[in-house]
């Protein structure tokens, strides 16, 4: 298996510890990620509303490079999810404005030709490798953990444009979760917002959805689980700023599926979490060596 | 927004809401019964009393041009879909919002913060600095260095389709 693998501004600026989990856990699964040469920002999910056919125009450029690859893309976003996969559903279903977006695109020696398909690592887990598969890829279980997950928005809304899972009450990620021995619990407003989108307009706001929902995870779940690198800054940062912080350990999706496949604790970037998530050591079987660099 | 004003509907108004009508996303602003879901649900109107997308959809259909556009709450919608996925109309708030900034960048008007971000994938390719400093943090991380965005390319888009001159930014 082989994608185009567009990483997405935040996670390259910032959360080096998502992407290079999702990397190993990746080659460990015998899945190739390329990167994308000359790949940009996706446009962020604002900017095809301020303006649409730049929206469509920036998306598509990025699309094209997957195109000349021939291959499909992975995201690790879910917001440039939902960027790329609304602008590719758009063109693919619009001649008139595919052709009004190559035009623009021809000045840069591009063309949109409506060849390959977007989906985020969850979903590419889901849908191309299969749960099946992957269990049989854990072999340390992390058996007692309790999580909780936290899809976000874009992975699975606006659900006539993304297509997947159930919008309000969707099973992907807990399955993936589930699939590592860990145990994905109930809490009561799991699917709320995070708000990580007006982090710069109201700031406080962003702060108090997310100090609500990790506080309410604390109640039922020993470390929350996600699947985008906004919604894992929301809910770590709303934490890291008050005196006493909740300590909820915020954990990417690719670490927790990487530990029980045997992947090592600090090769997962899990050290360098936030909110120390050590924790989860004691569920890692004991017969692994932790911290030496040893699968 | 929040004080009560007695709304006169003009003939401005009308040919307003029929513009608004004409975007993709606004389509449907007749079809509000106001049931109010939109609201109950939105994770921003929670926690803001002056954040009510019942209400925007509301001064939508009377064509209220000024108190949408020049409003700050245009700008607190985090998009989460809630409410576009919860409307029995299909009326989808949500998209009414996207539909206003749409128009509010045509008369001119950004918030602050969506232009700096704006400038930025102009200028960067990226919302933010992925320079030196970054790409020898990630060498670190064992990651190879961040793709250099094909800054001429992204230069011909926005040149063709005028939207960072538009939006009052940098000049390349």
């Amino acid at each position: 298996m082989k994608y185009a693998f567009f990483v997405g501004c935040t996670t390259l600026a910032r959360l080096w510890p998502y992407e290079s989990s999702t990397r190993k856990v990746a080659e460990h699964l015998d899945i190739e990620l390329m990167d994308m040469p000359g790949s940009s920002c996706c446009g962020t999910t604002y900017l095809e509303a301020l303006d649409h056919i730049t929206g469509l125009a920036i998306a598509a450029r990025n699309i094209c490079i997957a195109e000349e690859m021939g291959t499909d893309i992975v995201t690790i976003c879910n917001g440039c999810t939902e960027v790329l996969t609304k602008a590719n559903r758009e063109l693919k279903h619009d001649e008139e404005l595919k052709a009004k977006v190559n035009e623009i695109l021809a000045e840069t020696g591009k063309e949109y030709k409506g060849t390959v398909e977007v989906k985020h690592f969850v979903r590419m887990l889901k849908e191309d490798y299969g749960i099946e598969k992957l269990s049989e890829k854990i072999t340390k279980p992390l058996n007692g953990f309790t999580v909780g997950a936290h899809y976000g928005c874009h992975i699975l809304k606006p659900s006539d444009v993304m297509g997947f899972d159930d919008p309000e009450a969707p099973t992907a990620l807990d399955e993936l979760i589930d699939a590592t021995g860990a145990k994905s619990v109930y809490y009561p407003n799991k699917l709320e917002c995070c708000t990580g989108p007006i982090m710069g307009i109201r700031e406080a706001v962003t702060w108090s959805v997310g100090l609500e929902k990790v506080n309410i995870v604390k109640e039922y779940a020993e470390a929350m689980i996600t699947c985008c690198p906004f919604c894992y800054l929301t809910y770590e940062r709303c934490q890291l700023m008050q005196e006493t912080p909740p300590g909820v350990p915020i954990i990417h999706i690719p670490q927790l599926l990487g530990l029980a496949m045997g992947l090592n604790y600090d090769e997962l970037g899990l050290g360098n979490n936030g909110i120390d998530p050590s924790i989860v050591k004691q569920y890692i079987d004991s017969t692994q060596t932790i911290g030496d660099g040893s699968q | 927004m929040t004080e009560q004003k007695e709304i006169k509907i003009t003939s401005e108004n009308t040919s307003f809401r029929k513009e608004l009508m004409q975007r993709k996303g606004a389509e449907r602003i007749m079809y509000c019964y106001q049931c109010g879901i939109c609201s109950a649900d939105c994770p921003v109107a929670k926690r803001v009393k002056e954040f009510r997308p019942r209400r925007i959809a509301r001064l939508a259909v009377l064509g209220q041009k000024d108190r949408l556009l020049n409003s700050d709450t245009l700008w607190l919608c985090a998009g989460c879909y809630t409410c576009y996925e919860r409307c029995p109309e299909k009326v989808r708030v949500s998209e009414i919002i996207s539909a206003l900034r749409g128009a509010a960048v045509e008369e001119g008007i950004i918030h602050p913060t969506y232009k700096t971000l704006m400038n930025s994938i102009a200028e960067k390719g990226y919302i933010y600095e992925i320079d030196e400093f970054e790409n020898e943090m990630r060498g670190d991380e064992g990651l190879p260095e961040a793709p250099s965005p094909a800054q001429d390319e992204i230069d011909e888009i926005l040149k063709k389709t005028g939207f960072i001159e538009r939006v009052g930014g940098a000049h390349r």
